[in-house]
């Protein structure tokens, strides 16, 4: 019976190993394509056959080059700079933000929640031209300040997870600092922030990785100024018409180089990330 | 009902208590929430017309540096001691003047009709034609809903001025000392932190998010389509003549008559790919998570991987393996399987490849989620199941799906509303394709409302039919959100903190 | 009293702001020109010989160009040229900065006072970019510049209500028939079942990008549904003028199509039309219809067995039918927000002229719209040139599109070479008027 029984249980994890293998192969072959196909000789956007014919670096040199009006250098350095700066404003206004909801009381902080959690909803693509013509009244546009000012200006409304995550500290802590004379301010700083280490990784990866995405907006708010694109902005120019079939390859070169430092930083921070988005978002 | 209520009951009949608790539940929560609604613009109208008798009041009990607050802001409270206060609400006037002055009015002066000069080229004497400048309805319209939104700000700064300056008057003459400056600045950080907190982000999303917005939804209202794009043209106001358009259902190809098929795969499609995500990203998240599977870092890294790719890389990537020649086709064809054109030959199919597709993209994420809640469950319920002698696929069903549903519910809706809106998906892999239903209009079969949406401003240029689908969109996103969210355990839940 | 101080932080924050706006407020704002670059026109060109019009006058002229990428070696040194030629009248400092011609307009109308000056653009655009204003008229001497040296098909491009609006710079916006002369013979890329004829003996595949309504408006047009420009319906919207047609005939020759394309269903590929080059590095593509922009990549491919021919003929009944495509040209066109029109109309002029066309058709393999570049030994040797400039006969102009004539249209090749059903004559009936209805948005 006992025997049985164990049996059994191999038999399930051995299926389970399987079914995983298999799934895991799966989810991960499209990235080992363009990895591959990222050193691919031959051939132009697609070829016949799964594993390339001939390897070479050519298509990483040429990245390096500056070839024709591709600078992807330069786009990575600007993506750089706008995802540090608006990763920074996004961190402070999320967590003031969802702080404020979730900590302080105040008259029609009920309202301010509600308003907050709808106004994320609205498909943006419309308010894209009212943001261009906001940013050229103040001589903005083509300029990678408007960029970050449109990545981080509406981040306080992201202030759901993280407002989650306050939830979760005992508010005994807040009242005893009040006691022993602390201001909110302190409290904020001294007390709750050293406590929110994962849900403050939550937001600064979150936020990071946000303008590394974006292909919609970069294109109306920069127009002809390529020294400005950002690295999205590039590959999407790459595979164009107009491009695609000598560019091709770089593109998948490209990303190879953007993906790398993302998936390091994600892999490295990967508990926070779970910890966090599961004490603040998943639970009702 | 609790959960273990809930756990008692057989699968038919959770269903049946969910389905009819939603339903039954909805009339109410509709109903408080547009009596929320209601109340919300009750209490708007109610401290508009107090402030006004306030305002008055003030006006004909308080002195005569009082009275000069009204022309001059800030006069009162810088005789009273309260000189920083007094210079600030100072700027604020000089700052309103000039920005009206400079670019304002000229903007709102225009508002009602959205301008009636038409630009237009003249010949000149040399015989090449020049320039007679006109208004620029679209400038027209954001520039001076700027103007109405600093005004009201300013309005409300203003009212403020009238009570502080009144309020220090009372002090004043009560022979109580008004507060410094550096005082109040003080209770900024810790009485009315909140504030502090507060100001920059709501100035930013007023600026960069609601302003858009208002102007976005101002556009649902006028003419400005493809017909009347500016500067060689200007637009309008028409009512609701837009909204008309969308929901006249007439016979062949019309807005009406796509924007009731693609709502009916919007909802097909969030649907789907909510639950195919939740389940299956579930269901893997306990196998990597069961205590006798080793390995479990190297199983939950290959799975995550795919978050950490930037999305529209790897939508690209999905679109170029699915191609007719592309490398999954390639390998189909080794197994001596026939190429199957995934996006280009039925709906079906097309349909089928996002939704699985949209499954590589999101299952991660939900193994990520889920993973700490899961190791929640109570063990016991397990252990009873199994002396029951429940296999794992009915502990699955009856334990962990309903607990999981139970807990997760406003996550779901959240998901699910995301889903409606989920433009990457749709556009980087399909751009809407294919079409073979001619009755279309601008759009194709896998086009979800949203990106239907995008074509329309991108392609076609019919703005003004864009935003009022937007809005209808919108509504019911923030309808459901909102109820779920009010609704949800950690809603009620939180007032007990205070 | 609390609420004051609330306000403190909103005044400051809002005098931030309105400074902001203040601050440019009455340079680009003023009140009584809300557009600058109005008064600086009027200036008259003819009593000093000035092609500038004087505008050199008050220092240096900055001209912004926009052109493609593979371009702008030759456009710099061209622009250089310019500058020299006019150094008497003045100091013209020209930028040239890389934007695709199919993008240009959209960019354009965004906001056309970040736009360039002189501004290439596809010819399907004309409409859009002159009913929003943003197009110089072409008038007077440079009228009669354009039509004098350029054919007559570019210069209809380039008109719209009876008036010229740009300067055209080319004759080859097109897709004609390219294919690999080991397996698809001339004699057979003469007609559409040769065509296929030839790739099923070689297992290869025949490329269309049969979806989108640019190359699936051949499917129409062959048939006699051509456009013609655009009419104003009831409500006084410019909406797409369909040419009278025979429903008979159309119906028929749509038949002819989708049998065609359904017993050659395991040949035909229907596809982007970067399948056709890959197709041919790959060895798996022996026949394709493909676009003016991509035959040197073709040509790189497959070297001397490169095959260009106009568009085969499809067996309608027993009449061999050509297929008749759209035709488009690249125009150069004047911003109405430049500050220099008389400057930036002699650039586009002299960009648009017999010198720089030569050299672009020489360096470039682009196909001139200039009547005596066209007649050129350069076009007449170069078997790709020859090709698509022939098949200008049997074409419709990309003229007065509507935007919402695309989609549909696409929808409608879709249907066409559906490669599981057979279009029977009802079918083939509905389909014209649902396509005919949706573009016009009934």
């Amino acid at each position: 019976m006992i025997k049985s029984y164990k049996l059994q249980r191999t038999i399930a994890d051995v299926v389970i190993y399987v079914i995983l293998a298999v799934l895991g192969i799966i989810w991960v072959s499209p990235l080992v394509w363009l990895l591959l196909h990222s050193f691919r000789a031959e051939g132009g956007v697609t070829v016949p056959y799964v594993f390339p014919k001939q390897f070479t670096l050519d298509n990483y040199k040429a990245l390096f080059q500056k070839n024709g009006v591709f600078d992807y250098p330069r786009w990575f350095l600007n993506t750089f700079v706008v995802a540090v700066f608006s990763c920074i404003i996004s961190t402070l206004s999320i967590l003031m933000v969802s702080y404020t909801f979730s900590r302080l009381r105040f008259k029609s902080r009920k309202m301010f929640i509600n308003i907050g959690m709808v106004l994320g909803m609205f498909p943006g693509f419309m308010t894209m031209i009212a943001l261009y013509y906001l940013l050229k009244a103040m001589n903005l546009t083509q300029t990678l300040p408007a960029l970050v000012i449109c990545y981080s200006a509406g981040s306080g409304l992201g202030f759901a997870i993280s407002k989650g995550f306050f939830d979760t500290i005992p508010r005994a802590l807040d009242e005893a600092a009040t006691i022993d004379g602390a201001t909110k301010n302190q409290i904020f700083w001294q007390i709750i922030l050293p406590m929110s280490k994962p849900i403050l990784v939550y937001t600064v990866l979150t936020s990071f990785i946000g303008p590394w995405c974006d292909f919609i907006l970069v294109r109306i708010i920069m127009g002809d100024k390529r020294d400005n694109y950002t690295v999205a902005m590039g590959l999407q120019k790459m595979i164009d018409k107009e491009y695609t079939q000598v560019y091709f390859k770089q593109f998948l070169s490209g990303s190879v180089l953007v993906a790398i430092p993302i998936t390091i930083l994600f892999l490295r921070m990967q508990n926070y990330y779970v910890e966090g988005v599961t004490a603040g978002g998943v639970k009702g | 009902m609790t959960f273990i209520e809930y756990r008692s009951l057989t699968p038919a009949q959770r269903v049946k208590y969910k389905v009819t608790e939603f339903f039954s539940l909805l009339p109410g929560r509709l109903k408080v929430f547009f009596a929320a609604i209601g109340k919300f613009f009750k209490n708007i109208g109610i401290a508009f017309v107090e402030g006004l008798k306030g305002y008055g009041k003030r006006f004909a009990a308080g002195d005569m540096s009082t009275k000069l607050s009204y022309l001059v802001m800030g006069f009162g409270n810088f005789t009273r001691g309260q000189v920083g206060k007094g210079i600030a609400f100072l700027a604020v006037e000089i700052a309103y003047i000039l920005f009206m002055w400079n670019f304002g009015l000229y903007y709102l002066n225009k508002f009602d009709t959205l301008g009636t000069q038409l630009a237009h080229q003249e010949m000149g004497a040399n015989g090449r034609p020049y320039m007679v400048p006109g208004d620029n309805s679209m400038l027209i319209l954001l520039y001076g809903t700027l103007a109405i939104l600093i005004t009201i700000v300013f309005v409300a700064i203003y009212v403020a001025n009238t009570k502080s300056a009144y309020e220090a008057e009372l002090n004043h003459k009560a022979g109580k000392k008004n507060l410094t400056l550096k005082e109040e600045l003080a209770d900024f950080l810790d009485g009315k932190y909140h504030v502090t907190l507060l100001s920059i982000p709501v100035l930013l999303i007023s600026v960069f998010t609601i302003l858009p917005l208002v102007f976005m939804i101002l556009i649902a209202f006028t003419n400005y389509d493809r017909g009347h794009v500016p500067p060689g043209n200007l637009f309008t106001w028409v009512g609701l003549q837009t909204f008309r358009d969308v929901f006249k259902v007439s016979e062949g190809a019309s807005k009406g008559y796509t924007f009731v098929e693609l709502t009916k795969w919007t909802i097909v499609w969030a649907i789907f790919a909510t639950f195919s995500n939740y389940i299956v990203g579930m269901v893997l998240a306990l196998m990597i998570n069961k205590k006798s599977i080793k390995f479990k870092a190297l199983w939950r890294t290959l799975f995550v991987i795919t978050i950490a790719v930037p999305q529209f890389v790897s939508l690209l990537l999905m679109r170029q393996i699915l191609q007719v020649d592309g490398p999954l086709n390639v390998i189909l064809g080794y197994l001596g399987h026939e190429p199957i054109n995934f996006f280009n030959s039925t709906p079906l199919v097309a349909r089928t490849a996002v939704i699985v597709v949209n499954m590589w993209v999101g299952v991660p994420y939900t193994i990520l989620q889920t993973s700490g809640i899961l190791m929640n469950i109570p063990e016991d319920l397990y252990e009873s199941a199994r002396i029951d002698g429940a296999t794992p696929v009915v502990q699955f069903f009856q334990i962990t799906l309903p607990y999981m549903l139970f807990v997760t519910t406003p996550y779901l809706i959240q998901t699910f509303v995301g889903n409606i809106n989920n433009f990457n998906v749709i556009y980087l892999l399909t751009n809407g394709g294919p079409n073979k239903d001619a009755n279309l209009y601008q759009a194709g079969q896998t086009d979800l409302l949203v990106t239907w949406l995008f074509k329309l401003t991108m392609d076609s240029n019919d703005y003004n039919t864009a935003a009022a689908v937007g809005i209808l969109v919108f509504i019911v996103c923030a309808t459901l959100s909102l109820i779920t969210f009010n609704l949800s355990k950690s809603s009620r839940n939180e007032e007990e903190f205070s | 009293m609390r609420k004051t101080k609330r306000f403190c932080a909103i005044a400051l924050a809002a005098m931030m702001t309105a400074s902001a706006f203040a601050g440019c407020g009455p340079a680009t704002q003023d009140p009584t020109t809300p557009q600058s670059g109005g008064e600086t026109t009027t200036t008259s060109a003819d009593d000093s010989g000035d092609p500038l019009g004087g505008e050199g006058a008050n220092g240096t002229i900055n001209l912004k160009v926009w052109g493609p990428e593979a371009v702008q070696d030759i456009l710099k040194s061209e622009c250089a040229t310019f500058s020299e030629n006019m150094k008497a009248y003045g100091d013209v400092q020209i930028e040239v900065v890389p934007q695709g011609e199919a993008d240009s307009a959209t960019a354009v109308l965004t906001d056309p006072s970040a736009a360039a000056d002189v501004f290439g653009f596809a010819c399907d655009n004309l409409d859009k970019l002159v009913t929003a204003g943003a197009l110089y008229e072409v008038s007077g001497a440079d009228k009669d510049f354009v039509t004098t040296n350029n054919s007559e098909a570019s210069v209809n491009a380039a008109t719209k209500d009876e008036k010229i609006w740009a300067y055209p710079e080319t004759g080859d916006n097109s897709y004609i028939l390219v294919y690999n002369k080991k397996y698809v013979s001339d004699d057979q890329a003469k007609t559409l079942e040769g065509v296929f004829e030839a790739c099923k003996a070689a297992n290869k595949k025949f490329v269309m990008d049969a979806g989108n309504g640019y190359y699936a408006c051949t499917f129409m047009f062959t048939a006699g549904l051509k456009i013609e420009g655009l009419e104003k319906n009831a409500d006084g919207d410019d909406v797409q003028k369909f040419s009278d047609y025979d429903e008979a005939t159309v119906v028929k020759t749509m038949m002819a199509f989708s049998k065609l394309f359904t017993e050659n269903k395991d040949i035909f590929l229907n596809g982007e039309t970067t399948k056709v080059v890959d197709g041919f590095k790959s060895d798996t593509v022996a026949a394709g219809i493909d676009g003016s922009w991509n035959f040197a990549n073709a040509k790189a491919a497959l070297g001397d067995d490169a095959g260009f021919a106009v568009l085969p003929t499809v067996n309608v009944d027993g009449t061999a039918t050509p297929l008749v495509n759209m035709f488009g040209y690249k125009l150069l066109g004047v911003n109405t927000s430049t500050q220099y029109p008389n400057t930036a109309i002699e650039l586009a002029k002299f960009l648009s002229g017999e010198e720089c066309q030569k050299e672009r058709a020489e360096k470039l393999n682009w196909g001139p719209s200039n009547k005596v570049v066209a007649e050129s030994d350069i076009c007449k040797s170069d078997p790709a040139l020859n090709a698509i400039l022939a098949q200008q006969a049997n074409s419709v102009p990309q003229v007065g599109v509507a935007p919402t004539f695309w989609s549909p249209v696409g929808t409608f090749g879709t249907k066409i070479v559906d490669p599981d059903n057979l279009l029977t004559e009802d079918a083939a009936k509905e389909l014209i008027k649902t396509t005919i209805a949706n573009v016009k948005d009934e």
